[in-house]
């Protein structure tokens, strides 16, 4: 492993979209200012981000004190390789989403505290990748909950602030489990690090073993939305769409799955965690949601609320990987966190432009809209058919490893939950694609005026091009995932560091 | 740092902390009945010169450790002795910076007439002096008159606002005190019987041969039930909601930030007076302590949950929070202790800040439920944003400073083998989150839905400044938390001679 440096970069990439934040909600009275600095922010920490690449790659680690809170504790920031591979998605993510977002929202109200929270959320979110302990990741965890908490309830009225309570409560109550879960880790262990692989090897007292790991799952588990703490996100839908798509397929609920991994990996350590033989429950509570959100998913009307269930099922996923604890599972696991965030984006990117364009939300009212907005529904395809595996997509690469890692780990019934998800996934896509593609459009003859290209011609490029652009890369990530500049190797060497396997020379 | 430290070699350093304001106290009304602006200034001056005293006590206490101070140079057992150690630190420098800041919020004493400002800040210099007397002494006698010091002035303050129900409400406060004070002193008296002296170290080695006779018992009895009532520990605490939100703000900031501090501080004392002597039974006095700090938590934060009022809900929160502060105590492990005592500094501040904030709404509206304050986030925003901090740090979401006590008590209570307090530490943070988001959610993401609200403009600077200047001191507390730890860590470690 290469050496620890001193670095300000973590700190920077945070900074840069706190101030960015701070100078929208200060000043961005003007439309067009407010762009500046939002897209600005986005895509200088992008850079800042993506600089530390090779620096990680070669083994370096960056790291940075803030504050010492505690004797003993301090706000630590480190850049590892999983830390890095979740920084990367989401910063990636954040410039088209923040480019949408500024087409999307246009005309409504409330911009100026909608942009600066988008941008603390994408802030926190970098906090929680580069956390070096438990204390850091948990105070931005904490602080992710609090940014998001205006995003979602920014329409107003009735609904939304039914949400918004729900939202608080779950992510709440969840944060106060996680915090206990630390107290027992530091008063057993002596420290929070996540620096290393397992800092509770020294620990012999099995009950309160396994009540941290009830305690920190619980805990994370909320924002991961393994069922039954799943409750809030599909209620959450009511937020504007770019927050759906950044938050609950990127940032929030990404940031209870990496804090799920930092809970497995770091804090238990793989080795300790097969000896305990906790993991398996997890991953039975997995293999249900991930069929039980499918099965819930074929029921719903709105296009909205069944993406929210598809992110449930999709999550558990993640969560599986994280369970099995062999390296081509974890491998998945780490490649699906990109994988279902550019899908997934795609598709909400998607259903929101449906939604600007022609103001449909349902999906029995989908008829024809791929004649209507071609580019739309292209990219919306290539997400579906990612999702239900389809080679040369991306989600058919987490498959792939996933079923591996299952048959390595001695698991090989989960390679049954994998096909009916599959199967399930295509029986709730196809429909749709079906409908988008191949009947007629409702209502074309009663409303004669509607032209088959006046939608797109309403669409603006600001909200076409991200959409594109995501769904390329969800192409590019099934197609060319080994190639230099794509995260997997990254994830490779992330899965070295947990394992401890040794390195290709760098 | 070498030339403070050269200032704070003086050796009358000590009785100055609390003459001083007393003297400025006296001073003020005398000189300047007739000119308010200069009086105000001058008990500005005072305040500040008290904060320097108590920062070049620090810095000394730095070097030498803790020290004393002979009165008019008697030595100790005879003479009156001042003490002067790391907890007569971190309180002196809480009640400083809080009178500091509201001294300076003194134009808020609304329908205060001229003269009344005057008499404001003399009663608040000579609440300054009392709390400064009442932390360093040593003497039992004196921590008497020093208490009656410091809870003379406030009752006056409480019924000096021309708030309805103000005379009620200060009358509820002077009642218990009084009786409290009573208790204090019958059971000062039963000590001096006993040994014969009053120097609280003398005393508590003349007690430890006796054992814990029933003498002894009835003394601490006698002494920590006053000291309880001033601290408003559940179930004495049932004239706090009512005074804390009757009183002009200002006054409210001074009652829930520090005077309810005092009796913890008293409290603490006599853990070292009584512990040698008493030993195992000590045991018991503590497993009470936190047992009603648990219920202190229970009841206080689901009170405030369902106030309508937002200063009967700042109040509510204070009896929640001194019941953490008794967990902590009673836990009698160091981390425990040291996060207790730290919790007395960090609430002290941030309740300060919280009541000004609330107050600057409050007065500027003129409405009192938080359900009519609705969207005031919107025309307020620097007060509605100091409030909001004030309450996110009062829950002690991590990295603020409600965080720091509250961490260091749960740790404490691993360590004593008590894993099932964790509930109530977290739980009770969990409920202050709960009350602390629903007066968010009305300032900022409600419609308006009085016309008070949509006409009224940011408060003035005198309000603006203290409230924000204590809430952001209290953030940037909680992120250097270690070094208040550390520094409190051998006070703990040494109470109760243990």
């Amino acid at each position: 492993m290469g050496a620890e440096l001193l670095d300000a970069r973590p700190a920077l990439a945070l900074l840069v979209s706190a101030t960015g934040a701070g100078l929208i909600m200060l000043i961005g009275y003007r439309a067009r200012l407010r762009a500046w600095l939002a897209v600005g922010a986005a895509v200088l920490k992008f850079v800042i981000v993506w600089s530390m690449l090779p620096g990680v790659l070669a083994g370096q680690v960056y790291g940075l004190t803030l504050f010492e809170v505690l004797p003993g504790l301090a706000l630590e920031l480190r850049v590892d390789a999983l830390g890095l591979f979740f920084a990367l998605v989401s910063s990636t993510l954040w410039i088209p989403a923040t480019i949408y977002a500024l087409a999307y929202m246009r005309g409504r109200q409330g911009q100026r505290r909608f942009f600066s929270f988008f941008a603390l959320c994408v802030a926190t979110t970098v906090g929680i990748a580069f956390a070096e302990n438990l204390l850091t990741l948990f105070v931005f965890y904490e602080l992710l909950t609090v940014c998001t908490y205006p995003l979602v309830i920014h329409e107003g009225g009735l609904a939304a602030r039914r949400a918004g309570r729900r939202y608080l409560i779950y992510t709440l109550s969840g944060g106060a489990l996680i915090l206990t879960g630390m107290v027992v880790v530091q008063h057993l262990a002596g420290t929070l690090s996540l620096s290393g692989t397992g800092i509770l090897d020294s620990i012999d007292n099995h009950a309160a073993l396994l009540a941290i790991f009830v305690l920190l799952v619980a805990g994370f588990g909320v924002k991961a939305a393994i069922m039954p703490l799943h409750s809030w996100l599909p209620a959450a839908m009511v937020a504007p769409v770019p927050v759906s798509a950044l938050l609950h397929a990127v940032a929030v609920v990404k940031a209870g799955v990496f804090g799920l991994m930092r809970v497995v990996y770091n804090v238990f350590g793989v080795e300790h965690m097969r000896v305990l033989g906790f993991a398996g429950y997890l991953g039975l509570l997995a293999g249900f949601t991930i069929l039980a959100a499918s099965v819930i998913a074929l029921r719903q009307h709105n296009l909205k609320r069944l993406l929210a269930w598809s992110t449930i099922s999709q999550l558990s996923y993640i969560v599986l990987a994280i369970s099995l604890l062999t390296p081509a599972a974890t491998l998945a696991g780490i490649i699906h966190l990109a994988n279902q965030a550019f899908a997934k984006i795609t598709m909400f990117f998607a259903a929101g432009a449906i939604q600007r364009a022609t103001g449909k939300t349902r999906i029995d009212e989908l008829d024809g809209i791929g004649r209507q907005l071609p580019a739309v529904m292209a990219s919306f395809t290539v997400a579906g058919l990612s999702f239900i595996g389809v080679p040369l997509l991306a989600g058919f690469i987490t498959k792939w490893y996933l079923s591996l890692g299952a048959l390595q780990a001695g698991s090989g019934g989960y390679m049954v939950v994998l096909a009916l998800s599959g199967l399930l996934n295509a029986a709730y896509w196809l429909p749709i694609l079906y409908r988008a593609w191949f009947k007629p459009p409702a209502g074309v003859a009663a409303a004669g005026n509607t032209s088959p290209l006046a939608g797109s011609a309403a669409l603006s490029p600001m909200m076409l091009v991200p959409l594109l652009i995501c769904a390329a890369y969800v192409l590019l990530l099934g197609v060319g995932a080994e190639a230099p500049a794509m995260p997997f190797v990254l994830a490779e060497a992330a899965v070295r560091l947990v394992f401890g396997l040794p390195g290709p020379a760098p | 740092m070498r030339a403070l430290a050269a200032f704070a070699d003086w050796p009358h350093l000590l009785p100055a902390l609390f003459l001083l304001p007393l003297a400025g106290a006296a001073l003020l009304p005398a000189l300047l009945r007739t000119r308010p602006a200069v009086a105000w200034a001058s008990a500005l001056a005072v305040a500040l010169a008290t904060t320097m005293l108590a920062v070049l006590a620090l810095v000394r206490l730095l070097g030498d450790g803790d020290y004393g101070y002979a009165m008019a140079g008697w030595a100790p057992p005879l003479g009156i002795e001042l003490r002067y150690d790391r907890l007569s630190a971190i309180t002196l420098l809480t009640g400083a910076l809080v009178s500091l800041a509201l001294l300076f919020a003194r134009r808020e004493m609304t329908g205060a007439g001229r003269r009344q400002a005057v008499l404001y800040c003399s009663l608040v210099l000579i609440l300054l002096g009392g709390m400064n007397g009442f932390v360093i002494t040593a003497d039992l006698f004196n921590l008497f008159v020093f208490m009656e010091l410091l809870s003379l002035p406030a009752y006056a303050l409480v019924a000096m606002s021309p708030a309805r129900g103000a005379a009620l409400a200060a009358l509820k406060y002077l009642l218990p005190g009084a009786v409290s004070s009573l208790l204090v002193l019958f059971g000062i008296g039963v000590l001096h019987a006993l040994t014969g002296s009053l120097n609280m170290a003398d005393v508590a080695v003349r007690l430890t041969p006796g054992g814990p006779s029933p003498a002894t018992v009835l003394a601490l009895v006698l002494i920590s039930v006053g000291l309880l009532v001033k601290a408003a520990l559940f179930p004495l605490h049932f004239w706090l909601p009512d005074a804390h939100s009757a009183a002009p703000g200002p006054v409210s900031a001074l009652l829930s930030g520090l005077v309810v501090k005092m009796g913890v501080v008293g409290v603490v004392r006599m853990f070292d007076v009584f512990g040698p002597a008493l030993g195992g039974a000590m045991q018991a006095f503590e497993n009470l302590l936190l047992i009603l700090g648990v219920l202190a938590i229970l009841t206080g934060a689901l009170a405030a949950l369902v106030q309508h009022e937002l200063k009967r809900m700042l109040a509510w929160s204070t009896v929640a929070n001194i019941g953490y502060i008794f967990v902590g105590l009673g836990l009698a492990g160091s981390a425990a202790v040291s996060g207790g005592i730290a919790h007395v500094f960090y609430h002290g501040l941030t309740k300060a800040g919280l009541f000004l904030a609330a107050a600057a709404l409050v007065e500027r509206t003129g409405l009192h439920d938080i359900d009519d304050l609705r969207g005031l986030g919107h025309r307020m925003p620097l007060a509605a944003t100091a409030l909001s901090a004030g309450l996110i740090a009062v829950a002690g979401v991590p990295p603020t400073a409600g965080f720091v006590g509250k961490w260091q008590i749960a740790l404490g209570a691993l360590e004593a083998g008590r894993p099932e307090l964790l509930v109530v530490v977290l739980g009770g943070a969990l409920l202050a989150l709960a009350y602390g988001m629903r007066v968010i959610n009305a300032l900022f993401f409600r419609a308006p839905v009085s016309d008070q609200v949509v006409t009224a403009s940011e408060a003035p600077a005198s309000m603006l400044v203290p409230s924000v200047l204590l809430v952001a001191l209290a953030l940037a507390g909680g992120l250097s938390g270690a070094r208040v730890i550390e520094f409190i860590l051998p006070f703990a470690e040494s109470l109760g001679g243990r």
